[in-house]
């Protein structure tokens, strides 16, 4: 049974982690610890008495997300999951998630070298699950025979380069949910044999 | 949820499990075929194969995100505190 404090820490835990990946999302991870505790309606001294360090609460967002995501995709590869099911899985994480995926892919550079190594850690829980997929319906004959890693390169590349050039592709609305479609059937009709 | 404490995968069903003994802190995948869990050593080689086949990167980056991820496992905290 949770004391009400200790129900108010979690609670104020939370809201920072929440107030952070919005900031993080719309400015970048250049933003300020001080501008996000302002915003999570918080003082600095807050924030560092929840996290160790910037280091310990990017670790946690980036946390959070890896865990939506493993938990959409782990159920994937037992089941009789098509490659175009795990196509729209990922294509929602990433739909929900588009502005934060957008800066995290842009802005990888600016980030601790260990929450890049977690970014890239989860990108290969999706490729694994995919691959398994891939493998399954290339054994059956319906895709081509390639390299799993290239295919789940392919398919990165081409997301990654449509939120790159959101501006071009769709400066007014979010770029994944206008192009989800074409997008995923452009791929399937490539690897299909 | 139960969670590999040496790969961090979720364990929800027998299968999941080495030898179908859910009461194992480890996964299938961690065990060896006589059901103990893999070394360091080991599970780090497995890592870093398992990254280099689902992405293609380079070894030596795919050991150093291997690595860091095993950092914040239980089965390997303490190890790598002491190296």
């Amino acid at each position: 049974m949770k004391s009400k404090r200790q129900i108010q820490k979690e609670n104020t835990r939370q809201k920072i982690i929440d107030t952070a990946y919005q900031i993080y999302a719309i400015e970048g991870f250049s933003a300020s610890t001080a501008r996000i505790a302002k915003e999570a309606g918080v003082s600095h001294g807050t924030v560092f008495a929840h996290f160790k360090s910037l280091n310990d609460l990017l670790e946690c967002i980036i946390g959070e997300f890896q865990i939506r995501l493993a938990s959409e995709f782990h159920d994937m590869g037992e089941s009789s999951a098509s490659v175009s099911d795990f196509l729209d899985a990922h294509l929602k994480i990433l739909m929900d998630h588009e502005e934060f995926y957008l800066r995290l892919i842009t802005e990888r550079s600016l980030l601790p070298e260990e929450v890049q190594y977690m970014y890239a850690d989860n990108q290969s829980t999706i490729a694994h699950h995919f691959n398994l997929l891939l493998s399954r319906e290339m054994k059956t004959g319906t895709v081509k025979e390639i390299p799993v890693h290239m295919l789940f390169n392919t398919w990165l590349g081409m997301i990654h380069y449509y939120l790159w050039n959101k501006d071009f592709f769709s400066p007014d609305e979010p770029v994944l949910a206008r192009y989800a479609g074409e997008l995923k059937h452009t791929f399937i009709s490539l690897i299909t044999k | 949820m139960k969670v590999c404490i040496a790969c961090g995968m979720p364990m929800e069903k027998k299968s999941d499990f080495p030898q179908g003994d859910e009461q194992k802190e480890y996964c299938v995948y961690c065990a060896r075929p006589d059901g103990t869990m893999r070394s360091f050593e080991e599970a780090k080689a497995g890592m870093t194969k398992f990254i280099m086949e689902s992405q293609g990167f380079d070894e030596s980056a795919a050991e150093k995100i291997a690595v860091s991820s095993m950092k914040k496992l239980p089965a390997w905290k303490n190890q790598l505190r002491e190296e």
